[in-house]
């Protein structure tokens, strides 16, 4: 036995030499595979961002005078995004980088702040005024911001600035751009406030598997409820789903909402306790929440994103089917 | 020592409705049968001294549920289950062929499968989130289970896989208690020691996938292993063990929903655990208190 083992150990290294060869393969051959290799450079200014929502804030300031860059593509999870290597060295190799803030990006958030030593990062979210913000506990704001259109106009002004400092010639144009963008997000939120009108007022109750949607509950007067906590990482409690089944019966509410990146196990529990009342609750289909839709999902920018969202509510609430089956619309996905 | 006194005078306030409502009963039956039967398998793995075993199946699902979700584009539950389950089953062969062909230890050889299984499955996952995958985010939250959600059906599944479990360990009971006690003499005897251990292995993995979505992998490992030690303080029958690892396991369960269904923002799962650690700790003192000679 100690014999063989010390052949083992000490004899001929072909064995070695085979499998570093292959090792060495491996690595060239993972090295050219397109996902990993760099990105073509165009030559125009490099703007890496986190959401699709900030990706959009650039593009109606920007246009195509520079390149955007988007870390967190369409259906992805903000809170539990991690970044690769890879990502690093996007954000690494960025003119500007601009974040969502307030904590949106939690586990990109040091990386992000490491960053801010040596270049510019711009947190849009963080320029609104806090009197603005929803503290949800000691100095922490909820980040979900852009379900509020006038607030999300605050943050379109935090962009120009750094924007024209890396295409100083684009200048002129961001600001006529951001003006008009501003007062298309103002229109915007006339509408969706008459949208809104047509829900009963005791059925006002947004029930999402989620809180992403304190600021639009607080603009369109509308009570949200969610069954975990802030962030999706939380576990929901007994308690908070008993008395939530309560909540749906007594306020007649006919319908739940699940959102495009988040699980929806808490809805089905909840749906069912609902049933067990003898209290029916549809799923009213899919809103978006932190992530926008893919190309032709006809939610690529914040606007449709946000009209499509007021479309599946009053749609599932103001008693106006949707649609009767019980799979919701699935528009997200 | 005022914030505990400030949420003491909240219980106090706190209505007691909760206890009857649906999801509570749907959840309470649900982890009962998986406290039970996790307490029964679990006292043999123990005894075994492989209580890692079933912590090990449940982070190897990950790369389970990760692998399935990259072929099929799905994330609904039975494909995410299926693929934790074929999983698990590969991670603990690959436990046994380390074993018996290899010079690694049961404890390393479990740390081995566990680590690199999990690994794995996280970087799968991340390696899809970074390409932007729809829905491949969060993943990895599949091992944290929702407790508090579990459906009817779940509870149903639940209960079914437990009696089955606890039905199979019934009937190889004596096979179990011997090889368990006494390998070599099994051996010896001519048991057939491997098979034995084998089907130990699989229902641990078995009662770890089920139990994954309703409590997650850390709660189910927790168990599996708790309410055995905690029944061994009380008893060397392996009878009596079983029994009371059962109960201990069904006592936890239905004290946790409960408190986690009277109390607001407590998650279920976690709440379970503590109390299955809080009879853990009573049945020490108790027992110390009761022979401290003997308890040694």
């Amino acid at each position: 036995m100690l014999l063989m083992d010390q052949k083992m150990n000490f004899g001929p290294s072909k064995r070695a030499v085979q499998l570093s060869l292959v090792l060495g393969a491996t690595v060239a051959a993972l090295a050219s595979h397109p996902g990993w290799a760099a990105e073509p450079r165009t030559g125009m200014p490099r703007v890496v961002v986190t959401t699709t929502i900030v990706a959009d804030l650039v593009r109606q300031v920007a246009g195509d005078e520079v390149e955007t860059d988007c870390l967190m593509g369409p259906g992805v999870d903000p809170h539990s995004f991690k970044a690769t290597p890879r990502d690093a060295d996007r954000l690494a190799r960025a003119d500007l980088v601009v974040a969502s803030g307030l904590q949106l990006e939690g586990k990109l958030a040091a990386l992000l702040e490491r960053l801010g030593r040596r270049k510019r990062v711009v947190s849009v979210a963080e320029s609104i005024p806090k009197d603005r913000l929803i503290e949800v506990g000691d100095g922490l704001y909820d980040p979900h911001v852009w379900f509020d259109p006038t607030l999300w106009a605050m943050c379109v002004e935090a962009v120009v600035e750094p924007l024209g400092q890396i295409v100083p010639a684009g200048r002129p144009r961001f600001e006529a751009a951001a003006a008009q963008y501003r007062g298309r997000l103002k229109l915007l939120d006339d509408a969706l406030r008459e949208r809104v009108a047509a829900i009963p007022e005791r059925r006002r109750v947004l029930v999402t598997s989620h809180d992403a949607f304190r600021y639009f509950g607080r603009a369109y007067a509308i009570d949200v409820v969610g069954i975990q906590g802030m962030s999706t990482e939380s576990e929901a409690g007994l308690n908070d789903i008993n008395r939530l089944v309560d909540l749906v019966v007594s306020r007649g509410v006919p319908a739940v909402f699940v959102e495009t990146s988040v699980a929806d196990r808490n809805v089905t529990a909840l749906r069912e306790g609902a049933l067990a009342k003898g209290h029916g609750v549809r799923l009213g289909g899919r809103l978006y929440s932190d992530a926008l839709g893919g190309p032709q999902s006809g939610a690529e920018t914040l606007e449709e994103a946000l009209r499509a969202n007021v479309d599946v509510v009053v749609g599932g609430l103001a008693g106006v089917a949707v649609r009767e089956s019980d799979g919701g619309t699935g528009s997200g996905r | 020592m005022t914030s505990a006194v400030g949420y003491l005078s909240c219980l106090a306030a706190i209505d007691l409705s909760g206890l009857l409502a649906y999801n509570t009963l749907i959840v309470a039956a649900g982890t009962a049968a998986v406290g039970c039967a996790a307490g029964v398998v679990g006292s043999l793995s123990v005894l075994r001294k492989r209580a890692l075993v079933g912590d090990a199946a449940a982070h190897v699902t990950l790369v389970g549920v990760a692998t399935a979700f990259a072929l099929t584009g799905r994330r609904d539950l039975p494909t995410l289950l299926a693929g934790g389950f074929a999983a698990a089953l590969a991670g603990l062969l690959v436990l046994v062929v380390m074993r018996r062909y290899t010079r690694t230890r049961d404890d390393a050889a479990t740390a081995i499968v566990l680590s690199v299984g999990f690994g794995g499955g996280i970087a799968l996952v991340a390696g899809m989130t970074a390409r932007g995958i729809p829905g491949s985010a969060g993943l990895e939250n599949f091992l944290l289970g929702h407790t508090a959600a579990l459906t009817a059906r779940d509870a149903g599944v639940l209960a079914g896989v437990s009696l089955a479990t606890v039905v199979v360990v019934m009937l190889f009971l004596k096979e179990a208690t011997l090889v368990a006690f006494d390998r070599s003499f099994a051996a010896a005897a001519g048991w057939p020691v491997a098979v034995v251990d084998y089907l130990l292995v699989v229902l641990v993995a078995v009662m770890v996938v089920v139990g994954l979505p309703a409590a997650g992998a850390v709660l189910v490992t927790a168990l599996v292993v708790i309410p055995p030690v905690a029944a061994r303080q009380w008893t060397d029958r392996l009878g009596t063990m079983l029994v009371l690892a059962g109960v201990i396991g069904l006592v936890s369960a239905v004290t946790g929903v409960a408190i986690s269904a009277v109390v607001p923002r407590l998650a279920t799962g976690p709440v379970i655990v503590l109390v299955a650690a809080a009879i853990f700790a009573i049945s020490v003192l108790f027992t110390r208190w009761r022979s401290p000679r003997e308890a040694a």
